[in-house]
């Protein structure tokens, strides 16, 4: 449609001339962005599929011998892959479900707009700024189990396993999930705190003059008009802890055994640290995969609930 | 009092509650930089300790902060700059233009925000082995930049499609150029849109170990690496670990505080 481009005061000289040059413009505007992401973004990530076909050594440069799938059948099959897709996983949906329950808690008690509450929120959020190194740093020194703060009375008291609930097996992988969780929490609160202001107040105070309980209002109204904020929330969440990288590596490096191992801690491993490139981008492709699939699924989660709200 | 009132005063009380969960943790890691050695994991924990710098000190004996800290702004305020230059104008133009790809265009930005950032570095690190920029400031400010000015983009083409387009029109009309349109109109309007792009460029690429561990030399390396290093090294204690963190961790603290308006529109909008 030629005159979507006319302005809404129908000011503007609308010849031919002058939608071809603001075309022309806006490409020249784009262009960049564009060219830079796929020269240092797209074909670098091109570069690793294609060496992900090959049993590429950096340390071995003459030796790399094609092997078709054979790196993501190795993905499927050696046990500490298959450990860090259950690991990612498990941390990502146990995680993200902590910290949706936690941060609608504390976005409904956040929903008056008043000073206390903007207060709060401000400094609620201080976790979220902070660098995942430094919090995986404090969180390993105050779990020690010999001079932690936390760890030594929990091993004081009998609590949990002696070597510190970081070093052993049964518990390192959900003490991880309890540090992405103090971390991320406010930040799932805050999307959350934008969806609920956003909700139509005059349907709650219509409810509200109807006589209906709080209990009511949030179940039949707050809690579905929230479903779009919230599976927007999932989404962001699901797909940044699908990738977790820095607290693992920092905490207990996927160890110990193949306790932690994630998906990006075993490709860095492989990557960086043993120069199996082939191996390491397989790895990374996916990852990438399960997280396009995640989020496609909870992206139509959202137009769904979209839908249903809006009657379209 | 009434319900009504002891309603409040129990949200007031869980919020300070929840807050205290949330602060405690950084709270406790800096203030091991201000006990002497011997406080720290004392049994039962301190509350009262004469402040001392001996940490300090320390940090300052090992390592060269004023280096990794210049190090830190080269980097992050250098791909904030980066990514502005290439993500502002690309923001608008998606948002004003009325071509269908426009949109998928934006949506291909977003996408890209999501490739997880070992799966990025391998391939990347290749290519600046390549081209000679392998231990450069250069290499990890362009990955940076990559990741980055895709969130620009994607960030600032929701900020440019909610604001009308009235204002550039009517500068249009009035013979101001296309190029002065964008910059002198629709750019300013959209200060506070750049201001909250520009403090999540600069967080990311602050607090970003992994690009700058692999991808610079020693004499380039940031804060974050020297906090990492620091970890490993058998001298060096907690105390002096918290001392360093404290250059870390307090200028982005403080940034997202003083801008917290900016930080949260950020965070709500880089999404949406």
């Amino acid at each position: 449609m030629a005159d979507l481009t006319a302005s809404r005061t129908g000011l503007i000289p609308m010849s031919g001339d002058y939608f071809a040059s603001r075309r022309a413009f806006l490409f020249l505007l784009a262009a960049p962005a564009v060219v830079y992401v796929i020269v240092f973004g797209l074909m670098p990530l091109a570069q690793g599929a294609w060496y992900s076909l090959f049993d590429y050594n950096l340390q071995r440069p003459n030796r790399t011998a094609w092997v078709g799938l054979g790196n993501y059948v190795r993905v499927f099959s050696d046990p500490a892959a298959r450990a860090a897709i259950v690991n990612t996983f498990v941390f990502t949906i146990v995680g993200v479900t902590l910290q949706l329950i936690a941060g609608f808690a504390i976005a409904l008690l956040l929903w008056r707009d008043d000073r206390f509450n903007r207060f709060c929120l401000a400094f609620i959020l201080i976790p979220v700024t902070v660098t995942p190194l430094v919090v995986g740093l404090v969180f390993k020194a105050m779990l020690g189990a010999d001079y932690g703060i936390v760890g030594y009375f929990l091993s004081q008291g009998g609590i949990g396993p002696r070597s510190g609930l970081l070093s052993d097996a049964s518990t390192a992988l959900w003490v991880l999930v309890a540090i992405d969780t103090w971390q991320w929490t406010p930040l799932m609160a805050l999307i959350l705190l934008a969806g609920l202001k956003s909700l139509p107040m005059d349907v709650l105070e219509a409810a509200t003059a109807d006589g209906a309980t709080a209990r009511q209002r949030f179940a039949m109204i707050v809690l579905p008009l929230m479903l779009p904020s919230v599976f927007l929330a999932l989404v962001l969440r699901v797909m940044d802890a699908f990738r977790v990288f820095d607290i693992v590596y920092v905490t207990t490096g996927g160890g110990p055994g193949d306790a932690t191992q994630t998906l990006m801690v075993l490709a860095a491993k492989e990557g960086l640290s043993f120069f199996n490139i082939g191996y390491a981008s397989a790895i990374g492709n996916v990852t990438i995969l399960f997280i396009a699939l995640l989020a496609s699924v909870l992206l139509l989660a959202v137009r769904g609930a979209d839908r249903r709200i809006n009657g379209r | 009092m009434s319900a009504r009132a002891e309603n409040l005063l129990g949200r007031r009380l869980a919020l300070l509650a929840i807050l205290l969960i949330f602060l405690l943790p950084v709270a406790w890691l800096l203030t091991t930089a201000w006990k002497q050695s011997s406080q720290i994991f004392s049994i039962p924990p301190t509350l009262y300790f004469t402040p001392s710098l001996d940490q300090f000190r320390s940090a300052f004996a090992f390592f060269d902060i004023w280096s990794l800290v210049k190090s830190s702004l080269i980097i992050s305020v250098g791909s904030a700059v980066l990514s502005l230059l290439l993500g502002v104008p690309a923001g608008y133009a998606l948002a004003r233009s009325r071509s269908r790809l426009a949109v998928g265009t934006a949506y291909f930005f977003l996408a890209i925000r999501m490739i997880p950032a070992v799966a990025a570095l391998i391939p990347f690190y290749l290519l600046m082995r390549d081209i000679g920029l392998l231990g450069t400031w250069w290499a990890v400010i362009l990955i940076n930049t990559m990741l980055n000015c895709a969130f620009v983009t994607w960030m600032m083409f929701s900020y440019f499609r909610a604001l009308p387009p009235d204002m550039e029109e009517a500068a249009l009309t009035d013979g101001c150029t296309q190029f002065g349109a964008f910059w002198r109109v629709a750019v300013p309007s959209a200060r506070s849109g750049m201001i909250a792009s520009a403090l999540f460029c600069i967080m990311f690429a602050w607090n970003d170990f992994l690009f700058a561990m692999f991808l610079t030399r020693t004499d380039a390396k940031p804060i974050s690496v020297a906090l990492l290093t620091a970890y490993g090294t058998q001298d060096i204690t907690w105390g002096t670990l918290g001392a360093l963190a404290h250059f870390s961790t307090i200028p982005i603290v403080l940034m997202a505080l003083v801008l917290n308006r900016y930080f949260v529109q950020g965070a709500t909008n880089g999404v949406q």
